[in-house]
């Protein structure tokens, strides 16, 4: 099947939507199931939108996309999250089914996309989703800044591409890669990814560029908390690790002052995690410096490790606001000791949170363990020794508060607290920590993968 | 502190942007490129023209070469309004009072002026492979109308129900014009009808018919953000 359904449908979708606007939840169900066959039956390869070159040397001007591996991967992730999370919230919240169905069109076709002012187009259609899925935490303030500094960062994003387009007259990233090297003159260069790099760093909330992600997920509820900590980050990541492995030359001083930065994610957020006393902050700062690791895998050429620890972050960040989202909706406060004892009365859902957050620290017999260990493993072989004192440090310090965490939750505190769970979210718990249990102690299938992860060029020139 | 802070920064910005792309091999002054020696120089050359069918080569881009960018476009729109929509018309509406009071003349001349606008907007949008102009700003137009109606009437109410059924079919459309291409053609907005000769009214296959569709999407798209900025929450 024509990857272009998964664009095209969910477009399609929710223009028809707003016609009946009753049963747009259920339409909403539907094309993500559908989403999910499209991506099963369809093939690798290279799409040409309007028909007007057939071998990917010749077509510079249309547009195109493209699905190998990383993408197929990258899409699975997406699309699966957001039909889960999409059924979880078909009751409370109906009015978000266009919305959700604009977010889907406009993620997927950031990550399918081959062509840098597609991207952009893609990214304003997925924030804007974006902007109006915060406004159901009613926190208009943090919605408008979200929105400021979303709208900083695109037009960063599109002044870089603008002067990329100038200089090599293509938007064809592939037809661009090949170009830049061809003139071999990367400093002229360095502007435009600087730009670019900020652009998208808005959206993965990578410091100093999230001062937005505070008011909104510190706010969040069941749909916006695992759709912006969740789905967005994911998909964001894969868009800027797709962009640094390909596209951006990072050398020299530049090569050090990114690098410096994300360092800084990485110890600010897990500081600031460790400072704060509300479980959803605790939560948004991991996750800041979670992005910043992964970002930092890309920089350092480990995709593997970066892809496979989006997945997992991905689905134990899904859990955990959830987990935390719903308690919070009816405790109405999310300070941690107002949530104590949680799960005194939710043995299975904390059991399943407790996994989550171990796998997130990286304990071993999960998944999060298998990944850091051979992560850490390739940057020792790399002579990044100052790096895997950063990271190990900050898990240091990952660890001591989301254990601080774990235990205020299992233990009854002064009120007896009583959430109820539904059946659909113990479900969707229960499956994922399973898949992070399962793939933590059978990890042959990550191994396999492992080689069949290229660049787009390789992907081009393989066929 | 904080201000004096961002205006250094930007300042800072700026003079970067500058001394980067002063004086570069690959960033030459604005208009001296030279367009043969380009990739991007290809979008002029005849047969690629021919190939699209419109006169007008900025058209041959926006619904030729970069169709699916425009339905991007048009998808922000969409979502920008559903937005509007989302956060100022959730409940009944009342027309907001306006600090004035409109004349009969007024509102007579300003429906004059209504027709002229309308017919101008159609013929912007019908010629819109031939000549400047288009789906957007005829769209824009077909909009700037309502407001005028709007403005001139302090009881004017548009059919709103009437505009998001029009959004919401024109859009469909487009999806599926682009849809039918992988039936009668190999490819999402391939253009299957026959491109005639050039600078015919009849000419450019599915370009006149997926601008006519943007513009009514675009003219009630802009309609309805109007009408939720005029309009304000009914007190119970």
């Amino acid at each position: 099947m024509n990857v272009v359904f998964l664009i095209a449908i969910p477009l399609l979708a929710a223009f028809i939507s707003i016609l009946i606007k009753k049963y747009a939840s259920y339409l909403l169900v539907a094309v993500g199931l559908f989403n999910i066959a499209v991506l099963i039956f369809s093939k690798n390869g290279i799409v040409f939108i309007g028909g007007f070159d057939t071998t990917i040397s010749a077509n510079l001007l249309g547009i195109t996309l493209l699905l190998d591996t990383y993408t197929r991967i990258a899409l699975w992730v997406v699309n699966v999250l957001i039909l889960v999370i999409a059924v979880l919230n078909i009751k409370t919240y109906r009015d978000y089914g266009s919305i959700l169905l604009l977010a889907m069109a406009g993620l997927n076709g950031l990550l399918l996309t081959n062509d840098l002012f597609n991207l952009f187009v893609f990214l304003e259609i997925s924030g804007i989703a974006a902007y109006l899925l915060s406004t159901s935490n009613k926190k208009p303030v943090s919605t408008f800044r979200y929105l400021l500094y979303g709208a900083i960062g695109s037009s960063l994003f599109l002044f870089g591409v603008v002067i990329l387009y100038s200089m090599y007259g293509t938007l064809n990233m592939v037809v661009m890669i090949r170009e830049i090297s061809a003139s071999n003159n990367y400093t002229e260069v360095i502007l435009p990814f600087i730009l670019m790099f900020i652009g998208l760093g808005v959206e993965a909330k990578l410091l100093p560029f999230n001062a937005w992600v505070k008011g909104v997920l510190g706010n969040s509820n069941v749909l916006s908390g695992p759709m912006i900590a969740g789905v967005y980050m994911a998909a964001m990541s894969f868009v800027l690790g797709r962009l640094v492995t390909n596209l951006f030359v990072f050398e020299g001083t530049l090569l050090t002052v990114v690098t410096l930065i994300l360092v800084l994610g990485i110890v600010v957020g897990d500081l600031m995690a460790f400072s704060s006393s509300k479980v959803r902050e605790i939560l948004l700062f991991s996750s800041i410096a979670q992005s910043s690791i992964i970002i930092l895998l890309f920089v350092n050429g480990l995709t593997i490790w970066a892809v496979y620890l989006i997945v997992a972050n991905a689905l134990s960040k899904t859990v955990m606001f959830l987990v935390i989202n719903k308690a919070t909706a009816e405790t109405e406060n999310d300070e941690v000791d107002s949530l104590k004892g949680l799960f005194v009365h939710n043995n299975i859902v904390g059991l399943t949170f407790t996994l989550a957050a171990l796998s997130v620290m990286g304990l071993p017999l999960l998944v999060g363990f298998v990944i850091k260990l051979n992560y850490l493993t390739a940057l020792a072989g790399a002579g990044q020794i100052t790096l895997i004192a950063v990271i190990l440090l900050a898990s240091l310090i990952e660890g001591i508060y989301l254990v601080r965490l774990l235990v205020k939750l299992w233990y009854k505190g002064e009120k007896d607290l009583r959430v109820e769970y539904h059946f659909s979210f113990k479900m969707v718990f229960i499956a994922i920590a399973l898949s992070l249990l399962v793939f933590g102690n059978y990890s042959t299938p990550l191994n396999e993968l492992d080689n069949s992860i290229d660049t787009v060029s390789e992907v081009v020139n393989n066929g | 502190m904080r201000k004096l802070f961002g205006l250094a920064i930007t300042f800072a910005l700026g003079l970067v942007i500058i001394l980067a792309l002063n004086n570069t091999v690959n960033f030459p002054a604005f208009g001296e490129v030279n367009l043969s020696e380009r990739i991007s120089g290809a979008y002029l050359s005849e047969d690629n023209v021919e190939e699209v069918g419109s006169a007008n080569l900025v058209t041959s881009i926006v619904i030729g070469f970069r169709t699916f960018d425009t339905l991007g476009e048009v998808t922000v729109l969409f979502i920008s309004s559903l937005g509007v929509a989302f956060i100022l018309g959730r409940k009944k509406q009342k027309r907001m009072n306006l600090n004035f009071k409109p004349n009969f003349m007024l509102r007579v001349g300003s429906n004059i002026l209504l027709a002229i606008i309308l017919v101008t907007s159609f013929y912007i949008i019908l010629h819109g492979h031939l000549s400047p102009g288009g789906g957007f700003p005829g769209g824009a137009m077909i909009a700037s109308s309502v407001l005028l109606l709007y403005l001139a009437d302090d009881r004017f109410r548009s059919n709103i129900k009437g505009f998001k059924l029009l959004e919401g079919f024109a859009g469909s459309l487009f999806v599926i014009i682009g849809l039918l291409g992988l039936v009668f053609a190999t490819a999402f907005f391939a253009n299957y009808l026959p491109t005639g000769t050039i600078g015919n009214f009849l000419s450019a296959g599915i370009i006149p018919i997926i601008y006519v569709l943007i513009g009514l999407k675009v003219g009630s798209e802009i309609a309805g953000i109007i009408d939720n900025f005029l309009t304000e929450e009914e007190r119970a």
